[in-house]
């Protein structure tokens, strides 16, 4: 049991490394997917036909399959086209573009659960599209998006462990090296279990302290 | 450009066919077992005991929020390690599995805290006049529980068991980690003997998507034959 | 883990891409156009430019142990190290105490971490003068760089378990037994060279393919025999190495192709260093990382002869 402790406290500075990783891609995903979210959800309504065939087909694609396919796919195919990319780089691409694909989808259903009033009320103020988007519609799609968006926000950050399969150094990798070479598994796997589980609980109370904050705003 | 050469589809059609069937009874076995248990932690959780509905929802919160990929590696490369070294054999042996038992073990148990999501919120939606005519026909808890209570929240959850069945089909992908030749390791395989990356993985890209839209069309069918209503 | 195929160097990704054409003809090019002045300093070529500048500048990389990999203070260590550090006390008369002082060696020896896929193209380009980074030989990487002489014979061998009843791959043929390697193009016959009737199951890394052998999924791992040897000097109690290995494959130093003086520099080193006057340093930098103690070369008529 000491022989243990000693070895995880050993090699603790080498799981906040991954878990370093783990928290640079869960952010860049985070962000990239919702911005993209965003725009593919109102692009999904209000776009021109052709906009709204191409996004939904995006949408279904990338939902229907599994996001370490499209991983794979950008990983192995984008070299053949002479786009040099590497794993971090493919991971951070492709979970952006997965969670872009739910984003918008909750986006979409949010903003058509916005009452249509709110919209003639927005353009008999004048309002062009895109005021009335950031200043009437999204907010008040605001509440109904965010939870669905936190779980979104945990599943990504629980997909960055794919990282590991492209021998990105995050928090899955760190510790099934540290396995390998010290010979102990259970600790440090409950270990990392933790880590995603504390992780995972700060992002749904940053969640639940969103909602709160924004149901004054509307 | 490069050169598009769909005929090695035809040649790793075995590779493909054998891993899907093995996706599908992966996605299946774990579908069936994860149901069970994320029905009985929904009833333990809305039982209004402590003792049932504290370590239930703990147990949904904590596997919840751990990757898959993780829990499969602790059950495939974790649990023999840990229970050959500190338990008798016949234990150890009872609770070590091969790749394919890891991968059921790991899809059932992580599954059964969505699962059991579904069936809770199943559960609250059945209106308290359903359970008042079943308590006043003298039925007992469980008698409530199997006749009122599952045939009518069945109908309202399907719709969110499909959405949890598609989505177990395509995490069946993680299995090619620990090296169960399921679709995703066909394609691995077949992108890095060939090198006919583009093809491997958009092929199989493909099977995901059209068998994942045949779910989703065949559970609409039977959702439209229930005949029910709530 | 080393790249196997047939065409390795010439990967695919080169072939389609700024490959291996372009590097070649670059160096030409500024050979025939070089004018008089810059043509007496390629005379003084690499060896003087090194000397001059005080340093020696050595691509390598760092996540492959025992070869390039940082130990638990991230410092950078292993044996093409080693023979990094070797060439720099040749180069600049170090004495033992600098090449154990790591700032002290740092003034003469700067090591520039690599992928591998960069190792020809920063020899190319001049940003390394040296690449020693487990370098595979092949006669299409010969086009484009010039190797050294060999500085370890690497072969697929089996890693097995300390108390394993068998010793050697042979012993392991005609009992079915589950073998692990790393995913590649051509693992199963690569497996099937040594155990012609083994089940081959591949993981995605070396670390998964070596645990699959710790939980007892496997009989044995397909690896590196350098890896092998590393993995046992680390834990002896685990496991042993098989005494049979297939597949061989060279490894060797690699410098820009045209300057002969500098590349018989390297060679004079690596074959005193190994057969000659700097043995007991070789010597030790192998037990060090492989953990097998050589024996010293048979003394009288040349060994390269025999």
């Amino acid at each position: 049991m000491e022989r243990t402790l000693k070895v995880i406290a050993d090699n603790l500075d080498l799981m906040a490394s991954g878990l370093a990783i783990t928290l640079v891609i869960s952010l860049i995903v985070i962000v990239a997917g919702t911005v993209i979210g965003i725009l593919g959800g109102v692009g999904l309504l209000f776009g021109p036909r052709w906009l709204r065939a191409i996004l939904r087909a995006y949408v279904d694609i990338l939902r229907g399959t599994p996001l370490l396919v499209q991983m794979f796919l950008i990983f192995y195919v984008l070299p053949e086209v002479g786009v040099e990319i590497n794993g971090f780089q493919a991971v951070c691409v492709a979970l952006s573009l997965f969670a872009g694909a739910h984003i918008s989808e909750i986006v979409r259903g949010a903003v058509s659960a916005v009452p249509k009033g709110q919209f003639d009320a927005g353009r008999s103020l004048g309002l062009t599209f895109a005021p009335l988007m950031r200043n009437v519609v999204l907010p008040q799609a605001l509440p109904t998006a965010l939870p669905p968006w936190t779980n979104t926000a945990i599943e990504m950050v629980k997909a960055t462990s794919l990282a590991y399969l492209l021998s990105v150094s995050d928090l899955l990798f760190r510790t099934q090296n540290i396995v390998e070479r010290t010979g102990v598994a259970m600790p440090f796997y409950i270990t990392a279990a933790i880590i995603y589980i504390l992780v995972n609980a700060a992002l749904s109370r940053f969640g639940l302290w969103l909602e709160r904050r924004t149901r004054y705003a509307t | 450009m490069f050169d598009l050469d769909w005929s090695i589809v035809a040649r790793y059609r075995e590779e493909i066919v054998s891993g899907l069937l093995l996706a599908l009874r992966l996605t299946f076995s774990s579908f069936a077992i994860g149901a069970v248990l994320g029905l009985l932690i929904a009833f333990a959780r809305v039982s209004g005991k402590r003792w049932l509905s504290g370590p239930a929802a703990f147990y949904v919160e904590t596997i919840r929020n751990v990757p898959l990929l993780l829990l499969l590696l602790i059950f495939y490369f974790g649990m023999p390690m840990f229970a050959y070294r500190s338990l008798p054999e016949w234990l150890a042996d009872l609770i070590v599995f091969d790749g394919v038992g890891s991968v059921i073990v790991a899809f059932s148990l992580y599954y059964a805290t969505y699962l059991s999501e579904v069936f809770r919120a199943g559960i609250l939606s059945v209106g308290n006049r359903y359970l008042d005519a079943g308590r006043a026909l003298g039925l007992g808890r469980i008698g409530i529980a199997r006749y009122i209570t599952l045939p009518i929240m069945f109908r309202t959850v399907l719709p969110s068991l499909t959405n949890t069945l598609i989505s177990l089909f395509k995490d069946t992908s993680i299995a090619m980690a620990i090296a169960v030749p399921e679709l995703t390791f066909a394609a691995r395989k077949m992108s890095t003997d060939t090198f006919k990356v583009f093809e491997a993985w958009i092929t199989v890209g493909a099977i995901y998507l059209v068998v994942s839209w045949i779910i989703a069309v065949v559970m609409r069918w039977i959702e439209r034959r229930i005949k029910w209503a709530v | 883990m080393v790249d196997r195929s047939p065409n390795a160097g010439a990967s695919r990704r080169h072939l389609l891409g700024r490959g291996a054409a372009l590097g070649v003809a670059g160096v030409a090019a500024g050979m025939a156009g070089a004018p008089l002045a810059a043509r007496a300093q390629a005379e003084g070529g690499k060896l003087k430019e090194i000397l001059d500048r005080g340093k020696l500048v050595v691509g390598t990389g760092s996540t492959n142990p025992p070869w390039h990999y940082e130990d638990e203070n991230g410092a950078l260590i292993g044996f093409d190290l080693d023979m990094a550090a070797y060439l720099a006390r040749g180069l600049f008369g170090l004495d033992d105490a600098a090449l154990d002082n790591p700032e002290e060696l740092a003034k003469h020896l700067e090591i520039v971490t690599e992928a591998s896929d960069a190792r020809i193209p920063n020899l190319t380009s001049g940003k390394v003068d040296i690449v020693c980074q487990f370098m595979t030989v092949t006669p299409a990487r010969a086009l484009e760089v010039e190797f050294t002489i060999p500085y370890y014979r690497e072969a697929v061998a089996l890693l097995l378990p300390a108390g394993a009843e068998v010793t050697s791959a042979a012993e392991l043929t005609g009992k079915a037994a589950k073998i692990a390697i790393l995913e590649n193009s051509f693992a199963e016959d690569l497996v099937h060279q040594g155990v012609a009737d083994a089940e081959v199951s591949t993981f995605d890394s070396v670390a998964n393919s070596i645990l699959a052998l710790d939980s007892g999924r496997v009989d044995a791992t397909a690896i590196d025999l350098s890896t092998a040897q590393f993995k046992t000097a680390q834990s002896p109690d685990k496991y042993k190495v098989s005494s049979d290995s297939w597949s061989p494959q060279t490894y060797s130093f690699a410098v820009a192709p045209g300057d002969q003086r500098w590349l018989n520099w390297v060679n004079t080193c690596l074959h005193e260093l190994m057969v000659g006057v700097d043995f007991a340093y070789y010597q030790k930098a192998f037990k060090n990382r492989f953990g097998v103690d050589l024996p010293p070369p048979p003394a009288g008529f040349p060994v390269e002869f025999m």
